[in-house]
């Protein structure tokens, strides 16, 4: 692209127009100063990083390959908490991505991915019925309204093995606190994350307007996630869902849990951890301290920090729908995030969204010299609770 | 030459997972389950629509069976075909291939003015990949079966075509008319465009033929078109993962594995 | 009622179709063979084999060393390569002329394509892609076994009214017979009526073996972190058991492996009949790309790995202790029923 010259280009309004159409003017206070480029995590691990302001400029001039640098953006956020101009970049990119659905500039997989959502009412493509299997053997309940809590498992956890693992140790939790609570099993529809992060905002609000309906005729009012990527999009993306609703991410509720005396840890878990903030927790949703303070609550554990935390973490890699592109080895994230973790000498990762757990898993081998162990939240808090000191059984295998 | 006018012929499939067999009855249970467009039926669909993109003209698409697949053409009309025909009839039910390929084949008659005709391989339900071909010889046309990538000849009434074959392929050359049965995975279909499908729902161009709208032989369509019979049903044993460990010394597992897959070997 | 070209009071014979590639006759048409041999078996039902091509009377003593008792040859030079329009018109002459009972052929996809168009000349019924062959006891019409679904559903279908009662059956589901070069049978060579005009098609290209396509390939040989970058007996076994070599992410990652035999959410979604995974935990990413496998084996060497969840047959131990007695057990069981 860079070789054509740009004043080659014929400019035509409604080439122009449909940019700003699509992004809703987002971009329109850019100052161009570029600090979101020179900051943006891909800059870590590769030469070129996302320039929206160069994406916005190719796909207003209609440059052909205009969307290829746009799939990259993991929604980390992490530009735009230092945009001196407050530009809403999401949604830049967003709307770009939604244009580039309408010229048909899609990688290849994502309209698969939409289709079975569409068919499946997955990101998977797996059956419904096989959603509620997570909780084989377990005594899982259908949610009632008179129920304390609606569980959202969300579709990792659902249907991947290795989340299932967590869903099935927050209800351990829930059921050790006398939480009463049910899931929609079959019926869970999919959060609409997927589509939202891949661009595709027609889809999207269909989504939201049939799924809203459900939560209210099911009568949910206080809804825990599994994933901070679902909670992101009840909590700020679902505005039908009011009077009463209540939606949180589970760290949220196990705090309160503790809070309320109703979920103790009594017995000792000696234990060094580091904490890695998921994106949309902690920059998207100001959710930093929740998750701590149930570690902390923790007794015998101790918690390092790693020198970009709580605001200022480094995405995972998993967001923004990159969890349906493959990143080539070396480009990953997740890679230097856990050298990071390394770095601090703990003995496990604790993170407490199924992205980052399933990209951080899969970096495990960079350091493969530590004892380093990934975990989630929920597994942590069950450990303690079951006052085991042995990690092994619960922790992640090395894959 | 005229505008290139495509015919995609689908068909509406209940998903495999959700099929079960009454114990009692020994039919196949098929009312209130989830359906969708069979896959390769999608992957035809796809290839009509970006030879459209290609060369102009338009896309029609037809499907045999209930009412309830009208919901199903309306994807269709919103991933961009231009529009739809359901042949629809209590008298076409129970038909086999050869009254299911003679339906369709009438309806395409009726359509008229048609180039090329895609289909996909076979479907998940039936699994026959005999459609096509049946379609192909009740319109008399050039076949085209398991295409996998097809260019349209412009000026020359042409259609040239890969065809996958058991552990090779082949470059044929087929003339218009003709009809292609398309490889299930051969594109990946495009997502439907949601302002689309607003309009095939509301306005969509959808037409709904009986057996009196398309000229057919009543002897020759649904259960009395059909030669073959369905003698018995039974549900395949469940798919669950076996979960077998082989014991012993790596000789005596790799000889109790191979016991165990002399079907593959 | 849709009436055939000739009915069942002048039908007779069980035909085989004897589909040739390139002067090879090709696996499923001897195991076809070997398997109305046996449905023949105490009936007074002759068996013959329909050749056709150009100049291939030569493979016809493979078929009646195979069981057949009797080969129809039809050599015609517009006949070398198969086109559907082409073997259509020879083949239909052929069976008015001869006027079968049961007309069986492979379920390859010329056999298919052939198939398809005959039936509906013919205006009879074909039961497509069997997995079974029987005939009924009290009437001797040919019932078919089918699976449908997805594979969820077996059905049994029959044709009785409408000649030839028509199948199409998968290859690998019976075995081809031991060769007996002694049998005797008659070969019979058979005039076709084809001209140039009455073939549409044009075959530009034919080509026998291609690139890698892992979502094609009906076995898959996987390897993941466990080869420790030695692909040498998985690819000895994939190419034994003519399948194709798929690897795990971090293969591919380490460079022993190319990004077009990535399995998995962001590599490729593959079906195969059967997929024996060699050192691979089995993450849910890689595990989305092979669970509509039919068949899966795993070999590793830890007990507790995910995909010993999902296979069918678990093997714990060491991928390089396994593979080299498997590779031979392999071998050995091939021995009698080797070409396919």
């Amino acid at each position: 692209m860079a070789s054509q010259p740009v004043d080659s280009v014929f400019l035509e309004d409604a080439t122009w127009e449909r940019v700003d159409k699509a992004t809703g003017g987002a971009a329109a206070s850019c100052f161009q100063c570029g600090v979101c480029t020179a900051i943006c995590p891909w800059g870590l691990v590769k030469e070129e990083t996302i320039s929206i302001r160069k994406i916005v400029r190719q796909a207003q001039l209609g440059l052909p390959g205009w969307s290829d640098g746009l799939w990259l953006c993991t929604t980390c956020l992490w530009c735009e908490s230092r945009c001196p101009h407050e530009v809403d970049i999401t949604k830049a990119s967003l709307g770009l991505r939604r244009l580039a659905w309408k010229e048909r500039q899609v990688p290849p997989g994502l309209p698969t991915l939409l289709w079975n959502i569409y068919f499946d009412g997955n990101a998977w493509g797996r059956p419904p019925s096989e959603r509620p299997l997570w909780a084989k053997g377990m005594a899982v309940k259908e949610f009632a309204p008179g129920d304390e809590i609606l569980l959202y498992v969300g579709d990792d956890a659902a249907y991947d093995r290795r989340v299932q693992k967590v869903a099935r140790a927050l209800v351990s939790l829930l059921e050790a606190a006398g939480v009463t609570f049910g899931t929609l099993g079959e019926r869970e529809p999919s959060s609409g994350d997927p589509v939202r992060s891949v661009g595709h905002e027609e889809y999207l609000a269909e989504m939201i307007d049939a799924n809203a309906r459900l939560f209210q005729e099911a009568g949910v009012k206080t809804m825990v996630t599994i994933s901070p990527h679902c909670y992101d999009m009840f909590a700020n993306r679902y505005p039908n869902l009011s009077g009463g609703f209540r939606p949180l991410h589970y760290s949220q509720y196990l705090l309160e849990l503790i809070e309320n005396g109703r979920l103790k840890f009594e017995k000792k878990l000696p234990l060094k951890v580091t904490y890695h903030d998921p994106c949309y927790l902690s920059r998207r949703n100001d959710i930093c301290d929740e998750p701590r303070q149930v570690l902390r609550s923790i007794p015998g554990l101790e918690l390092l920090e790693m020198e970009r935390s709580r605001q200022d973490t480094l995405c995972c890699g998993g967001g923004g729908g990159r969890m349906w592109m493959e990143t080539a080895g070396g480009e990953r994230f997740s890679d230097l995030r856990m050298r990071e973790a390394a770095e601090t000498g703990a003995e496990v990762v604790v993170t407490c969204c199924p992205h980052c757990l399933s990209c951080l898993e899969a970096s495990l081998s960079v350091v493969a010299e530590s004892k380093l162990r990934v975990m989630d939240l929920a597994e942590v808090a069950h450990l303690a609770l079951q006052g085991r000191t042995a990690t092994s059984d619960v922790a992640s295998r090395r894959p | 030459m005229r505008p290139l006018h495509i015919i995609a012929c689908v068909k509406v499939v209940p998903k495999p997972e959700e099929i079960r067999v009454d114990s009692e009855t020994w039919t196949i249970q098929r009312d209130g389950v989830r359906s969708e467009i069979n896959p390769p039926d999608m992957n035809a669909l796809e290839m009509a629509l970006a030879l459209k993109e290609q060369h102009g003209g338009r896309v029609t698409v037809v499907a045999m069976g209930p009412p309830t697949f009208v919901l199903y053409l309306r994807l269709a009309l919103a991933m961009g075909a231009d529009e739809a025909y359901l042949l629809s009839d209590r008298a076409f039910a129970g038909a086999d291939t050869l009254a299911t390929s003679y339906t369709l084949a009438q309806g395409i008659r009726k359509i008229g003015d048609y180039d090329l005709i895609l289909c996909g391989e076979e479907s998940s339900d039936g699994a026959t990949a005999q459609v096509p071909p049946g379609i192909a010889e009740w319109l008399n046309t050039a076949q085209i079966t398991y295409a996998e990538d097809l260019e349209v000849l412009p000026g020359s009434g042409m259609v040239k075509a890969r065809r996958e074959l058991t552990g090779g392929y082949e470059v044929i050359q087929a003339p218009l008319p003709c009809v292609a049965s398309v490889k299930a995975g051969a594109n990946e279909p495009r997502f439907m465009d949601m302002e689309r499908k607003a309009w095939a729902e509301a306005e969509g161009p959808l037409t709904v033929w009986t057996a009196t709208d398309i000229d057919v032989d009543p002897e020759m369509i649904g259960l009395p078109g059909s030669p073959t019979i369905v003698d018995g049903v039974a549900q395949a044993e469940a798919s669950e993962r076996k979960r077998e460990f082989l014991a012993g010394t790596p000789e005596e597992q790799a000889q109790a594995l191979v016991e165990r897959l002399r079907a593959y070997l | 009622m849709t009436k055939s070209l000739y009915g069942a009071q002048e039908a007779s014979a069980i035909w085989v179709y004897l589909e040739q590639n390139q002067g090879r006759l090709t696996g499923v048409s001897l195991e076809l063979v070997g398997k109305a041999r046996e449905l023949t078996d105490g009936r007074s039902i002759p068996l013959v084999g329909v050749l056709l091509g150009d100049q291939v009377s030569g493979l016809a003593q493979e078929a009646i060393a195979a069981g057949a008792d009797e080969v129809r040859v039809a050599d015609h030079p517009l006949l070398r390569q198969y086109t559907t329009d082409g073997y259509t018109k020879a083949f239909t002459e052929l069976i008015l002329a001869g006027k079968p009972d049961i007309l069986l052929l492979g379920a390859t996809p010329n056999g298919r394509d052939l198939a398809g168009r005959l039936a509906v000349r013919l205006r009879t019924g074909l039961t497509a892609d069997c997995t079974d062959l029987r005939l009924e006891e009290d009437t001797g019409l040919l019932v078919g076994e089918v699976t449908g679904f997805g594979g969820g559903i077996l059905a049994y279908i029959k044709c009785p009214d409408n000649r030839p009662q028509m199948a199409t059956v998968r290859p690998g589901v019976f075995a081809v017979p031991a060769p007996d070069g002694a049998r005797q049978g008659k070969v019979v060579s058979v005039p076709v009526n084809l001209a140039k005009e009455d073939i549409k098609v044009q075959v530009l290209e034919h080509v026998d073996g291609q690139g890698v396509d892992i979502t094609r390939a009906q076995v898959l040989v996987a390897a993941g972190r466990g080869c420790q970058g030695d692909l040498a007996l998985i690819n000895e076994l994939a190419s034994l058991l003519d399948g194709e070599v798929g690897v795990s992410r971090v293969p591919v990652d380490e460079g022993w492996a190319s990004r077009d035999r990535m399995i998995g959410q962001t590599g490729y979604v593959t079906r195969p009949k059967l997929a024996i995974v060699c050192g691979i935990s089995g993450a849910f990413q890689f595990s989305v790309g092979i669970e509509k496998a039919e068949t899966i084996v795993a070999i590793n060497t830890d007990a507790e790995a995910p995909i010993f969840e999902q296979a069918d047959y678990c093997i714990v131990d060491d991928m390089f202790d396994v593979l080299p007695p498997l590779i031979e057990a392999v071998k050995r069981a091939r021995g009698g029923n080797g070409g396919r």
